[in-house]
């Protein structure tokens, strides 16, 4: 596990990486399916954040579809 | 009561595959978990209690509702966790694993079984099974996934200091209005639109083995983990290219996959989990949906391109994955029968991990994930771990070595492909599986002594001089006089300068002469050429012109093509002179025979001495021929199966029989020669086995060898002909090119094999099965069959370029050539060759083989048509034609009538203003209209029961606009859930449930308001198989008509041709008594007529009664005008549709009850031939019931009752013997039928009728109560019923 604390701002790196887009062109409260994450990618990020000890699991993501509201899922689980 | 909710459309599909399959315990799905550790019973137990409690769906209560199934949460069905002990076991493993498979064995009814169950198995010290069991309609793989994930979190809080209890399960609730929502939204609209954009063009869906794609109760599994390096270079390929490892596997399945459909494009069945952004992201539920996926590699791209391409196909349709594939289905007219939607599954799963739980070592073992309809190809791991390919495979339609192969030989594709640049450098056979198909599968080394034809047929000549070696109508030669004879005549082809290569062309009939020419040229070193003196001379100039014979045996030349190279037998040396006959060495020419070429032109195949000698040592020692055995000479020289006929008995010492000019062709004149003559061993092609067969003159012939070749063996005829002949049969296969035959198989009387195979090769002979690119492939794939070995021909006389076209050089030994035969065959697992047809355009229809452009060709030299294309529809004919203004349909049957033989007429002929094209110009299939094989309509409806049904149609199909009485429910859209529904609707308004056979049998509105009003005048539930049924109601005034059933003993066949009478009279059909349970029929057809006639006599007690009959029908009718003929009635219309007197059958043998049963599939209207794997009673009923026919669909007994009916009757049919009735029989005879049986005319009647009046229709038998016949026949039968009451009354 990593010691690395978690941000916003990797969050949105990581899904960004996935979507193949610019971290900047992801907003907080875009639609992620919008912009193009599908199950496939969605399991691949999920198993990356495993990796890292992110408390992230399939469930969240496919229930919160922005960033914002992921976002405050992590803190949740963080805090 | 809690409220009922519909079901969701992901469940509907599912619940309706469960009731139309009740026994069937696929539909529970399953895993159990294998843990080792210290597991805390009470804490687990309180986990998986409070999970199952959170996850509604395990609670689910099913209802059956008028308006469709209904559901809601039933919390008193939530299963707790069972603790079972099996320590105290011999094998505790053993024990708990037996359980898990018991309980997943036993079908769940979801109207009153619980859906779900939990099990915990003790099996000894620290040692646990858990094993989860739910319904398919409670839950899906990730709904397992996520119970199982949130039990173990709920343990590990229990269990583990600060492990928090995290979140329970969203609501049921969330999922059906997300579900409710979907389906009248305008996204459900836009991804039907989608879809059906996306599927536009499609051909028919085939899969990588034959059979219907219905789930077993069980199914085959296999699995074997990737190889660790094909696992990197697949993640180091995916990085490498920006694709995702999921995609590549799927990209890569589905091409290894299309290898063994054969066909361009396979559509793959891609499951969709649906959870992403939905309610359902975190509800155990069954959601997830089966997406189609088109694949059409283009194998010659790069591979990265093909995957690239396959990504984005599936991430378009995963954004249109709501939309449920039954749903696409119907949309696509799939539903029913054999037609699919996709073939094999591509389920890649990456984050299917081992559940992890606090203290416990796990292990994860899936039992069960629902239907396996074909065959799912899952890959499990994450793939930076590990990766699987796991094979489940439906066990009806693949072994389980077929299964473990597919598992090895994709694992192989894979590590190939990551070394490939295109798909093209994949073969698809494993190294084994290459040397079995070059080598293992042709061993056939065997040494060949270095000899000619020549030198046999002389050795033969000098053995035994005094035995009698030729017979040709009653005049016989011995081997001295032969020798001399052909000797003779060898010295007068020398003097007219014949030497080695020299071509002697034969035009004799069969006779003494012709067999002494074919050895004279033979010793004199030359190579016969037959010819066929029946053949357009221009055909025979163009031969003498491509061979320029040195000579001519011919008795004339009445077209003048011969000039001075003739030589009559009169010009014949009769007695030889001495002269030298020269050497003759083994690859010297020793004859040509021309073939008909694609073209039109024909080519001339030089086969050598070694070729033949080869041939014809193996036949004679794979089969024993001794001086003892006479073999029959009846092949036409032309054709090379007279080969061996001509020399195989004299090179041995036996006798060669020639039969008469013409001969070959009369089975009545073979069969007498067989006897007379002691035939030991003759050669038939299947269609004149079949004829033979079925003359009476062949019936309990006796001979030691039968052989077949030059089309495919029916396996029916094989057990026809075993039935009847007691005779060894042997099917052999070979081209002209190839020395007549290269590959045998016994066909013997305990052989089941269907498709009977052509077998393994010959001596020093291979068959090779090479795909497009000529490499070998694996059983079960189709591929080219190339030919190898010593008797190959030495090509085409004259052209070269020709014969190194069709014979190329061997790529496997140095050296040796291959000859491509242009025909597709596959190996059976155990390597026999079965052959599938050609290369090219051509379909058979009823075995007939027929090429589609010759009957398109037909149709446009009438000039009645712009353009023709023909189709094959369910084995008739159907040609789409842009009208002339010349044409009518009339006109354009009869000019074809006159140019092509009936079978190739076609059945329908639609006339269409444009043909439909595809995207990019094609002919777009799919898009040509159903053809109408007989005109609708029908006006609106009128009675209450009519206009009643019609709002049900109106209302359940959503059809806009008028519903006429005649329009057809499953015609208008209704599928089988629908149907239900109705069935549900009309047991509400009229209390009565003509159940889903009469249903399916009066679709339309009429029909089934009759049904429905015979109920309620106080019929008992569904009396359609009640021994007197109402087809039609008419005028009351009009005498009835009684219609008899045919062999199945049910007359619903006729409801078509009693409907189309007009004017309209009242039809009853008198059906079979022993359809009922426990009934026996009586003990002969005329008791059987005497019941029958009491049971008219009650319904008609006065006036003229009109009989109608269709085959076995026919006699019966007979037998009940004979009746009432003697009970003083006045009897009039007795019509015989296509029925022949019992005497035409006694001599048959009696059906087999396996028979019987198969002929069930041609009266459900199925072509018993296209299901050769349907053997056992209960083969046929699974079958029929599966199936959409109105038989399928009778409930049990009365099917049992069927195939009672059936097998009684024929039994009685043979001990009928006819008495005369006074009056007049009309005879309808089905013209286009009984090639085979020409005797089979309405004369046969004559012993047994006043008078006869014959009418013949243009009708095959199985046609003659459709719709297209009873246009015909229907107006012939009221006029005449007419007549008959004018006279009569």
């Amino acid at each position: 596990m990593t010691t690395e604390p978690f941000t916003r701002e990797k969050l949105r790196q990581d899904i960004a990486a996935m979507l193949e887009i610019d971290a900047d062109a992801l907003g907080d409260d875009d639609n992620l399916m919008d912009m193009g994450l599908d199950s496939m990618r969605a399991m691949n990020l999920v198993m990356q954040w495993d990796e890292e000890g992110v408390p992230v699991d399939f469930g969240d993501l496919a229930e919160n579809m922005t960033l914002a509201s992921l976002w405050s899922v992590v803190q949740e689980r963080q805090g | 009561m809690p409220q009922i909710v519909p079901l969701t459309e992901a469940q509907a599909g599912l619940w309706y595959a469960q009731r139309l399959d009740p026994a069937n315990p696929i539909f529970n799905t399953g895993q159990y978990l294998d843990i080792n550790g210290p597991l805390d019973e009470t804490a687990f137990t309180s986990a998986v209690n409070r999970a199952c409690d959170e996850a509604e769906a395990l609670a689910l209560c099913f209802v059956e509702r008028p308006e469709g199934p209904g559901q809601y949460v039933d919390p008193a069905l939530t299963p707790r966790l069972q603790i079972v002990d099996c320590a105290g076991e011999a094998d505790p493993a053993a024990a708990a694993l037996e359980a898990i498979r018991r309980d997943m064995a036993t079908p769940v009814d979801p109207l009153r079984d619980r859906l779900a169950r939990q099990v915990l198995y003790r099996l000894g010290k620290e040692h646990y099974y858990w094993a989860q069991q739910i319904h398919h309609l409670a839950t899906d793989g990730y709904g397992m996934v996520l119970l199982t994930s949130r039990i173990a979190e709920l343990y590990a809080a229990a269990t583990v200091e600060g492990r928090r209890e995290g979140r329970a399960f969203a609501s049921l609730a969330g999922v059906w209005a997300e579900d409710a929502a979907y389906r009248i939204s305008p996204e459900r609209e836009a991804d039907a639109r989608w879809w059906r954009d996306a599927m536009a063009g499609m051909e028919d869906v085939g899969s990588m083995a034959p059979g219907k794609p219905q789930s077993a109760f069980t199914f085959h599994r296999h699995a074997e983990a990737l190889p660790e390096a094909t696992r990197k270079a697949l993640l180091a390929f995916a990085k490498q290219k920006g694709l995702s490892w999921p995609d590549v596997l799927t990209a890569l399945t589905a091409a290894y996959c299309r290898r063994f459909t054969g066909t361009p494009e396979i559509v793959l069945g891609v499951p969709y989990m649906g959870r992403m952004g939905s309610a359902s992201a975190r509800v155990p539920a069954m959601v997830m949906n089966v997406l189609p996926l088109r694949v059409a590699p283009d194998e010659a791209a790069p591979l990265a391109d093909f995957c690239a391409e396959i990504a984005r196909a599936t991430g378009d349709a995963r954004k249109a994955g709501r939309y449920r594939s039954e749903q696409l289905r119907r949309d696509l007219g799939l539903l029913g029968g054999h037609k699919r939607l996709y073939g094999a599954l591509v389920n890649v799963q990456p984050f299917d991990r081992p559940p992890r739980f606090a203290g416990l070592e796990v292990t994860l073992h899936v039992t069960g994930t629902g239907p396996v309809e074909d065959i799912d190809f899952t890959f499990r791991g994450d793939a930076m771990s590990g990766l699987s390919i796991e094979v489940d495979a439906n066990p009806d339609l693949y072994s389980t070595a077929e299964v473990r192969a597919h598992v090895e030989r994709l694992g192989l594709f894979l590590t190939r492909a990551m070394e490939a640049q295109t798909l093209a450098d994949i073969p698809t056979a494993t190294p084994a599986e290459e040397q079995r198909e070059l080598e293992a599968f042709n061993a056939t080394a065997h040494e060949l002594p270095d000899t000619t034809l020549t030198a046999l047929l002389t050795g033969a000549m000098t053995a035994q001089p005094a035995s009698e070696a030729l017979r040709f109508a009653g005049r016989s030669l011995t081997y001295a006089e032969l020798d001399r004879r052909s000797a003779a005549l060898a010295e007068t082809l020398r003097g007219r300068g014949v030497t080695a290569e020299s071509i002697v062309a034969i035009a004799l009939p069969r006779s003494l002469d012709l067999v002494i020419a074919l050895i004279a040229v033979l010793r004199a070193g030359g190579a016969y050429l037959p010819l066929d003196t029946d053949h357009p001379p221009e055909r025979i100039a163009a031969i003498m012109e491509s061979a320029k014979p040195q000579a001519v045996l011919a008795t004339d030349d009445p077209h003048g093509l011969y000039g001075s190279a003739l030589l009559t037998p009169q010009d014949w040396r009769k007695e030889p002179q001495g002269d030298a006959l020269p050497e003759v060495t083994p690859d010297q020419a020793a004859y040509v025979i021309y073939t008909s070429g694609s073209t039109g032109t024909p080519k001339g195949v030089v086969v050598t001495h070694r070729a033949i000698v080869n041939r014809l040592l193996w036949m004679d020692e794979h089969y024993a021929i001794g001086p003892q055995d006479r073999i029959l000479q009846k092949t036409p020289a032309t054709f090379d199966v007279s080969v061996w006929e001509f020399f195989l008995a004299l090179i041995r010492g036996g006798v060669l029989v020639v039969a008469p000019p013409g001969a070959h062709r009369d089975p009545a004149a073979l069969a007498a020669l067989i006897r007379d003559e002691g035939i030991t061993t003759l050669h038939f092609v299947p269609s004149m086995l079949a004829a033979f067969c079925d003359a009476p003159e062949s019936a309990g012939l006796q001979l030691a060898r039968v052989f077949c070749s030059g089309e495919e063996l029916p396996a029916d005829l094989r057990d026809r002909f075993h039935r009847r002949i007691r005779a060894e049969l042997h099917n052999l296969y070979g081209p002209t090119e190839a020395a007549v035959d290269v590959s045998y198989w016994p066909a013997d009387a305990q052989d089941r094999a269907a498709p009977v195979p052509i077998g393994w090769p010959v001596w020093n002979t291979r068959l090779v099965l090479l795909d497009d690119r000529r490499r070998p492939v694996p059983p079960g794939v189709a591929g080219h069959l190339y030919l190898g070995g010593v008797q190959l021909a030495r090509g085409y006389l004259g052209q070269p370029e020709l014969t190194a076209e069709r014979f190329i050089a061997d790529p496997f030994h140095e050296g040796e050539r291959l000859y491509m035969t242009g025909d597709l065959a596959r190996r059976r697992a155990d390597g026999a060759v079965i052959f599938l047809g050609r290369a090219d355009h051509q379909v058979k229809i009823r075995g007939l083989r027929i090429e589609l452009g010759e009957v398109e060709a037909a149709i446009a030299q009438t000039g009645l048509v712009r353009s023709a294309v023909v189709l094959e529809r369910d084995q008739r004919l159907v040609a789409y034609i842009l009208p002339e203004d010349s044409y009518s349909e009339t006109a354009l049957r009869n000019r074809l009538a006159e140019r092509l033989p009936d079978y190739m007429v076609p059945a329908a002929i639609m006339a269409l203003e444009d043909f439909p094209v595809t995207a990019n110009g094609k002919l777009d299939r799919k898009a040509l209209p159903e053809p109408r094989f007989a005109a609708a309509g029908g006006g609106a409806p009128s009675t209450p029961t009519q206009q009643k049904l019609a709002a049900f149609y109106g209302t359940l199909l959503d059809v806009e606009g008028a519903i006429g009485v005649e329009d057809d429910f499953f015609a208008l859209g209704g599928d089988s859930l629908s149907a239900m529904q109705l069935l549900l609707h009309i047991r509400e308004e009229w209390g009565r449930d003509p159940g889903l056979a009469a249903l399916f049998e009066h679709p339309d509105i009429a029909g089934l308001a009759l049904c429905v009003d015979a109920l309620a005048e106080g019929g008992t539930g569904d009396d359609s198989t009640g021994p007197l049924i109402r087809l039609t109601r008419g005028e009351s005034d009009r005498p009835p008509l009684f219609m008899i059933h045919p062999a199945g003993g049910l007359c619903w066949g006729y409801r078509t041709l009693a409907s189309t009478l007009d004017p309209q009279r009242t039809v009853y059909g008198l059906q079979s008594p022993a359809l009922a349970p426990d009934r026996e029929l009586p003990g002969s057809i005329d008791d059987l007529a005497k019941d029958y006639t009491a049971r008219i006599i009650d319904i008609a007690p006065a006036g003229p009664v009109h009989l109608a009959g269709w085959s076995v029908g026919g006699i019966i009718a007979q037998a009940i005008a004979v009746e009432l003929e003697a009970a003083g009635r006045t009897v009039g219309l007795v019509a015989l549709l296509d029925a022949y007197p019992a005497e035409c059958w006694r001599a048959e043998p009696e059906p087999t009850a396996a028979q019987a049963l198969r002929a069930l599939l041609a009266i459900a209207g199925y072509d018993p031939e296209a299901h050769p794997e349907l053997e056992t009673r209960e083969q046929v009923l699974t079958f029929l019931r599966a199936g959409n026919s109105p038989l399928g669909n009778l409930p049990p007994r009365a099917l049992d009752g069927v195939v009672r009916v059936v097998l009684d009757t024929n039994r009685l049919i043979r001990g009928h013997y006819h008495r005369p009735f006074g009056g007049r029989l009309t005879h309808i005879r089905a013209a286009l039928d009984h090639r085979d049986r020409p005797d089979l005319t309405a004369d046969l009647w004559m012993p047994y009728a006043g008078s006869i009046d014959r009418l013949n229709v243009p009708f095959l038998h199985p046609q003659l109560t459709g719709p297209e016949a009873s246009t015909q026949i229907a107006p012939a039968l009221c006029k005449r019923m007419d007549e008959m009451e004018r006279v009569g009354v």
